[in-house]
């Protein structure tokens, strides 16, 4: 199954209000290590936006610093008209990552980091936890917000798993499940978040060509169905140019190219990246 | 949880509807459970009435016998009652330890506090004021008097309150380093209490004296506060002296304690609780709060505490700074470790054992071997010595302690898990049990440690 891919214009190019993210001179520094370098960035809405490099291209740093895990160094973050990133006084803050995560961004690890020794359904419902209103004294004396809260909760978890078709096994635990499944756990913990914005960090990384093709399709229907924005880091190549919408290329810190599949596939700065020097000439 | 699929009605009306309904469906669930697993339901039936029973057995039957005809290794109304308030400590204690895999080595401060707040507020210390309040003191009696309804919100109140002010430097911490912060602490509140006998302060600003200090007794020092009034319903009194009453008395506070704490492992703070336990970096990123939700552990597991130490210095009728040692922190650490990390009846059992075992058994033992050869050591001397060695033991046969939580078996051993849940009567799914290949279990502890945010 092919779906066509969204038309969607470069960064700079796209009117105000079709932006859900928009980056501009993002820095960040790690000592002498300067890891990404004067990035702009923009998403736009509903469309599927991979970020690809070599290793240790600061992909996985620019994904930290939209989660709020790092604060930029210089630049300016904005989601969805609000301000990730801010002055206070003469320092750059930034929101703490459990904030980040009630304004609709969710995320995925590299390496999975499940809640191991929990079920999958408490997993799921640890990532809705943001969204539950009930305070430790409801939870004491059982009042009926706090418990039928709990029972949305549940409700909704389910749902999530059905979504990902996990919810044959809601109470195994999630460390017992089998590497795709958790995989697809993962996702669906975020998108127990609510997002607006689903960060996938390399969501295929050591499955097999069926796997990874069923995970390809279920990011498009994602979208599709729930009318979310996907920023993707991933290596495998077929994936990319499969699903993208747009792809930008980081290489030490900086965006060498950014387009369509086809242009970036054709792009000699990225070959160079990719392949060396050799490789662009020939 | 899973069967409650209708809504709960809003509102106090909604809240007794739900309590009525779920008070009326427990014929049900025991009818059930004794269908499934009738042996173990009966035998815990059992254990659970012999438990509520066994302080008016004790009184009425064992105490004379022991007395009488042969010394018996019974526990007595004092060690009964020390059972609970360590009970109540240790369910506590599990909350950050267990709970929200928070290493917590200053327990024993909040026991310390809870202690101080009945010592303050219901005793003749602070003998140039009188207020007597709801007590059965004689009104104008010396000193603050007032009754237990009273001190144990303060105590709850006081130590959570320290409790937090603890956590809060503690939340950038992890592992190691939070457990050295929460030692110190632990130290320093019994020194506090040790040493605020006589405090002569004076604090001027521009030439205006706004605290003199003279020599004020606030803590009575190394002689501690003396005679702290009992708690007391009905004219009926908790101390020492009462007997199976004070027991009683500690057991409704222990089963309040154990709602308590069920309760909260069972709502979104549990839920929060576990995923800082399991990774508290992916915790962050999936939207719980880390700083309340860990500041939020401490608190109330030290509340537990000011409970046990309100409850202990009213028991007594007296408190000083020489019941706070660290090593009752290390102690109640001993009774969750042993017990069953993260399960709450497992943490009941190792204070109940522990507490057996120190204040009745080597105590039995010593009169035993005391009547036969009176130069050997009493054995109650060594009572650390011989937990050092039940510890050791259990490391080795049993690291998951005596009843376990599933989380800890699953981490421990596939065998430790079957048995555990076979335990506690869940039924074993061979989903839940890691059929790992040898040395699987030493490559995930490694791929575990580095837990930075470097490699998200």
């Amino acid at each position: 199954m092919t779906t066509s891919t969204m038309d969607v214009g470069l960064t700079g190019a796209i009117p105000d209000d079709e932006i859900l993210v928009r980056t501009r001179g993002v820095t960040k520094r790690f000592g002498g290590l300067v890891a990404v370098n004067n990035v702009d960035f923009d998403i736009p809405r509903r469309s599927i936006v991979s970020l690809i490099g070599p290793n240790g291209a600061g992909k996985t740093t620019f994904f930290n610093m939209i989660t709020g895990a790092y604060v930029p160094t210089t630049g300016q973050i904005e989601f969805d008209g609000q301000q990730i990133v801010y002055m206070k006084g003469k320092k750059l803050r930034s929101r703490k990552p459990h904030e980040v995560t009630a304004m609709g961004i969710g995320r995925t690890f590299q390496n999975i980091r499940l809640f191991g020794t929990m079920s999958a359904l408490d997993n799921v419902r640890t990532g809705i936890h943001v969204h539950l209103k009930s305070h430790w004294w409801d939870a004491i004396v059982r009042t009926p917000s706090m418990l039928n809260e709990e029972q949305s909760s549940i409700d909704e978890g389910m749902r999530l798993l059905e979504l990902v078709g996990l919810e044959r096994r809601p109470e195994t635990w999630a460390r017992n499940l089998p590497y795709g499944d958790q995989r697809r756990l993962e996702i669906a913990r975020a998108l127990g978040t609510r997002p607006k914005l689903l960060l996938l960090d390399e969501p295929t990384a050591g499955m097999n060509a069926s796997e990874t093709r069923q995970m390809t399709d279920f990011i498009r229907k994602l979208r599709a169905e729930l009318g979310l924005t996907v920023l993707l880091i991933e290596h495998d190549m077929r994936v990319v140019m499969g699903i993208s919408d747009r792809i930008t290329v980081l290489d030490h810190g900086e965006v060498i190219a950014e387009g369509n599949p086809a242009e970036v596939r054709a792009n000699p700065r990225v070959i160079e990246a990719y392949l060396g020097r050799g490789a662009a000439e020939a | 949880m899973s069967s409650a699929t209708k809504q709960v009605g809003s509102g106090i009306g909604g809240w007794v509807g739900h309590m009525v309904d779920a008070a009326a469906a427990i014929p049900g669930h025991y009818g059930n459970l004794l269908a499934k697993r009738r042996g173990r339901t009966i035998a815990l039936t059992l254990l659970g009435l012999l438990a509520l029973t066994y302080p008016l057995i004790y009184n009425q039957f064992l105490a004379g016998l022991s007395r009488n005809v042969f010394p018996l290794p019974v526990p007595d109304e004092t060690t009964m009652t020390f059972m609970l308030i360590f009970g109540i400590m240790a369910i506590g204690l599990n909350i950050v330890v267990g709970f929200a895999g928070l290493l917590d080595l200053g327990y024993v401060a909040f026991y310390a506090l809870g202690a101080y707040t009945a010592a303050f507020f219901a005793s003749p210390h602070f003998g140039s004021i009188s207020i007597v309040l709801f007590s059965n003191v004689v009104s104008g009696f010396p000193g603050i008097h007032l009754p237990f309804w009273m001190i144990l919100p303060m105590a709850v109140l006081v130590a959570a309150t320290f409790g937090a002010l603890l956590g809060a430097p503690t939340l950038r911490l992890r592992g190691d380093y939070l457990a050295i912060v929460t030692l110190g602490f632990g130290e320093i509140v019994p020194v506090f209490f040790k040493n605020l006998a006589a405090i002569t302060f004076t604090f001027t600003i521009g030439g205006v004296t706004l605290i003199s200090l003279q020599d004020v007794n606030l803590t009575g020092g190394p002689l501690g506060i003396n005679p702290i009034d009992p708690f007391v319903i009905l004219g009926v009194g908790f101390g020492a002296t009462s007997g199976v009453a004070a027991v009683y008395f500690a057991m409704a506070l222990t089963i309040i304690g154990i709602i308590v704490a069920r309760n909260l492992e069972r709502s979104r703070m549990g839920r929060a609780w576990g995923a800082i336990r399991e990774d508290e970096t992916a915790a962050e990123m999936m939207g719980v709060n880390t700083v309340r939700t860990k500041l939020l552990a401490f608190a109330l597991g030290a509340s537990f505490a000011g409970v046990a130490g309100a409850f202990q210095a009213s028991y007594l009728g007296a408190t000083t700074s020489d019941f706070f040692q660290f090593s009752t922190s290390i102690l109640v650490l001993i009774m969750v470790i042993l017990g069953g990390i993260g399960n709450i009846w497992g943490v009941l059992a190792g204070a109940i054992v522990l507490v057996y075992i120190d204040k009745t058994l080597l105590i039995w033992l010593g009169q035993r071997i005391g009547s036969v050869a009176p130069d050997f050591p009493n054995p109650s001397q060594f009572n650390f010595l011989i937990f050092g060695i039940l510890l050791v033991v259990m490391m080795r046969f049993r690291p998951e302690g005596f009843i376990p939580s599933r989380q800890r078996a699953a981490e421990l051993s596939v065998h430790g898990l079957e048995e555990a849940e076979t335990a506690m009567g869940v039924d074993v799914e061979t989903d839940n049990v890691s059929v790992a290949p040898p040395g699987q279990a030493e490559l995930d502890r490694e791929a575990e440690l580095p837990s930075d945010l470097d490699d998200l």
